[in-house]
């Protein structure tokens, strides 16, 4: 039987289950470390699915995961990942730049052209 | 069967049987003529650590009932016609969801506002459809102050056995009648109470709407770690809601067959004097009364008359009425309202010449205007 | 992981059937959340919901869960609880069904404080049915049935709710699910009725005629009609004109809770205590 989309499925800070991804923005809208992105994808709805851009980047403040109204995404647990040997990264002006970016590239991934 | 005798109204008579039957919950609104249910259940109620309150409106009064029964308890209201008009559309979600629960309508002039303090037996056809949709009314009449007492224990183990509301008619002059009844002991009712049935084995194979195509849904009481949905959509074995074509009509069909296939377990009338009769009247609730009295006035002059007295009206006991009507020319249908079981009587009796006496003017029909019509026919 | 969101999910019921980027997923989520933190048992919770979007949100949760007709969850849900006074009962309803057709009942399960929580998720218009003006809609807007401009003067959902009795009354939105999780939990460990209307986002139906086609648009629309009680009382009475406050508005930890109080009558009748009288209350009309 298949894990459960809601188990890490590998020491990863943040993954997403796309079957129940709607393509909303809003986790993209929050994120402040420019770790997502919405990329085309015609067989999805709103013709778009989140990707994981720069999981390096991701700090472990769970907004996406918070405000995500489809449970399309998760965070992992402080501890689980330490234990792992793992950490979440520290929020940089890099990560700031680039969320500001996606936001103005109207939340797609920055390889991917703004207008939907 | 161990009886009792007691001096009280029929109100206050159906209040008392629920209490006695298990009822542990009621809820409603003042509502001429039947507010007497309502106070005498806030006064006996609590003292078996049960529940009464007056709610806002008749529609909160029928929702409560229906969430109170839904968390698992045998549970009451009362009211009138315009109360009935009001809680049609929560009716239709406690058949829809198959709640058990017990109404007790006490008949008053119709429609509208009408006449709250007088009589009348005009909501007949009304609690056969109170809501909208397909679904099979159970309705019971009492036909004197006794039956106030046994049809309301009767309804509620009706409504446990079938997994839906059932109504009980009282008229306001059988509500407001006060004087001796003969009726079970305590320790009778208690002996006969049949609860809803309930499912005990692991909560993962439990399907509260999975049940043979004849029978009731087995809903066990929220929180007792069975967890499922109630919902007024169409839905599946778990109660969640779904448009699968399949579903939706077994769901309907059983809706229907789960009291149209056990008529038999309903079906309740009297017969009185039948057996020789040639002439044979119709009537319920307490217009059977003055029947009666008609009946041993005709006799005395020689005239074979007989009573068919409906308890249960709805489902009707068509079968039955249609073996004398097949027999008996002289039929005669005596109602307070304009002919609402005549109809039903036509067509049990697939006949056009069934003869009525229909009084809406709020009063009685005494023997002498029944024993008038029947010398006419 | 971090959180077991599958243990009070049914989850052959996901995804759910709610539009990309709407608050009722936030807000479930943020629900699931406080139950956990509380410690009660799945078991010992019953949701009572509505019709409408919203009216959707007991079918994906897995516990004891109504789903009633317009207007009535908290008529149901009192007649639950009087019966099981210890069970947690939460009542979730939209806009129109608390304030519209149910507005009756929700004023007088204010008035008889009774314990329980009603979460009002306000998303200023009749969303399932497809945009027809709800008591909140703000004037001017275009709905389906005032295509116009909405002419209807709108309900302060707290303001009612106060003014009824309701003896806990709060507010936040579906933008900072952190604090709607906090408030939720207040909401539902206060002992009497507590009124939390939450404020959410309908880009389908309200936002697309009125000029906010995406979920952020309406996010923001939202976040510029909202400011915290501390902020909002200190700001004049013209520019407290286009805002909410957010936050505790109301808490009376002394009212009588109902349950409580019925079971005093119960005593009563039983012979354990003295009919209740004028002098047993403080506030007496």
């Amino acid at each position: 039987m298949a894990a459960s989309p809601m188990v890490n499925p590998g020491d990863q800070r943040v993954w997403v289950n796309t079957d129940n991804c709607k393509a909303c923005d809003i986790c993209v809208s929050v994120c402040p470390s420019g770790v997502l992105g919405m990329k085309y994808e015609s067989t999805s709805t709103l013709g778009a699915m989140i990707s994981i851009d720069h999981p390096e980047a991701c700090i472990g403040c769970n907004e996406c995961e918070l405000t995500c109204p489809d449970f399309a995404i998760y965070v992992a647990d402080r501890a689980e990942l330490k234990a792992a040997g793992l950490s979440f990264a520290k929020l940089t002006d890099d990560a700031k730049e680039r969320q500001a970016a996606i936001v103005a590239n109207n939340y797609m991934s920055l390889s991917e052209q703004g207008v939907k | 069967m161990d009886m009792r005798e007691v001096i009280s109204t029929g109100n206050e008579l159906a209040a008392i049987a629920a209490v006695d039957a298990g009822c542990m919950f009621f809820g409603g609104y003042p509502l001429t003529p039947s507010s007497e249910v309502m106070h005498v259940a806030s006064d006996l109620l609590p003292k078996v650590g049960g529940v009464a309150i007056q709610m806002e409106d008749e529609i909160a009064g029928i929702c409560c009932v229906i969430g109170a029964a839904m968390a698992g308890e045998r549970a009451l209201t009362a009211t009138s016609g315009p109360g009935v008009s009001l809680k049609a559309e929560n009716l239709g979600l406690a058949q829809m969801a198959e709640v058990p629960l017990v109404l007790v309508n006490v008949m008053r002039g119709g429609p509208s506002t009408g006449l709250p303090t007088r009589v009348s037996q005009g909501d007949v056809l009304q609690a056969k459809n109170p809501s909208h949709g397909d679904y099979k009314s159970i309705t019971l009449c009492a036909g004197s102050l006794a039956e106030c007492y046994t049809e309301t224990v009767r309804a509620f183990n009706l409504a446990d056995r079938f997994m839906q509301p059932v109504i009980v008619l009282l008229d306001e002059t059988i509500g407001h009648m006060h004087g001796k009844a003969d009726i079970p002991t305590v320790e009778e009712v208690k002996a006969g109470i049949v609860p809803r049935k309930t499912f005990d084995g692991p909560a993962e194979e439990y399907f509260p709407y999975e049940c043979g195509p004849t029978e009731p849904a087995i809903l066990n009481p929220m929180f007792t770690g069975y967890r499922y949905h109630f919902t007024g959509l169409h839905h599946d074995k778990n109660g969640f809601p779904t448009e699968e074509i399949e579903t939706c009509r077994k769901l309907i069909q059983r809706l229907e067959d789960k009291v149209a296939m056990h008529e038999d377990e309903l079906e309740s009338y009297e017969e009185f004097m039948m057996d020789d009769a040639d002439i044979m009247i119709i009537a319920y609730g307490s217009v059977s009364l003055a029947a009666k009295e008609t009946i041993r006035h005709l006799r005395k002059e020689g005239i074979k008359a007989g009573l068919f007295r409906p308890i249960t009206l709805w489902p009707s006991p068509a079968k039955k009425i249609k073996e004398y009507t097949d027999k008996i020319e002289k039929v005669l249908v005596v109602e307070l309202n304009i002919g609402q079981y005549h109809s039903e009587i036509q067509r049990a009796a697939a006949r056009l010449d069934i003869a009525g006496l229909f009084k809406v003017n709020g009063r009685a029909i005494s023997p002498h205007e029944i024993v008038t019509k029947v010398k006419e026919l | 992981m971090a959180f077991n969101y599958d243990k009070y999910l049914r989850l052959e019921k996901m995804p759910t059937l709610w539009c990309w980027g709407c608050g009722d997923g936030v807000i479930l989520k943020a629900f699931v959340r406080a139950i956990e933190k509380m410690g009660v048992s799945q078991d010992d919770v019953c949701v009572v919901s509505g019709i409408g979007c919203s009216g959707r949100f007991s079918s994906y949760v897995d516990f004891n869960t109504v789903h009633t007709t317009h207007g009535r969850t908290v008529a149901y849900a009192t007649g639950i609880k009087l019966v099981r006074p210890s069970k947690l009962v939460v009542c979730v309803a939209g806009d129109g069904d608390a304030l519209a057709i149910g507005g009756n009942h929700t004023i007088h399960a204010c008035r008889r404080n009774i314990d329980m929580t009603m979460i009002i998720i306000n998303n200023f218009i009749y969303g399932l049915t497809n945009s027809q003006t709800s008591p909140t809609t703000p004037k001017g807007m275009w709905t389906v049935s005032q295509k116009a401009g909405n002419i209807d003067p709108t309900f302060d959902t707290c303001d009612l709710a106060i003014a009824s009795g309701a003896s806990f009354v709060a507010r936040e939105t579906m933008l900072e699910p952190k604090k709607l999780e906090k408030m939720l939990i207040k909401s539902m460990e206060h002992k009497g009725f507590s009124m939390m209307e939450v404020l959410s986002n309908c880009h389908i139906n309200l936002g697309r005629k009125n000029k906010m086609v995406s979920a952020m648009e309406n996010l923001e629309w939202i976040d510029s009609i909202t400011t915290t009680k501390k902020k909002y009382d200190l700001l004049t009475e013209e520019e407290q004109l286009n805002l909410l406050p957010l936050g505790i508005l109301k808490q009376d930890l002394e009212a009588d809770e109902y349950c409580d109080m019925y079971a005093e009558i119960q005593k009563v009748h039983q012979g354990q205590r003295a009919k209740i009288t004028q002098d047993d209350f403080v506030k007496k009309i």
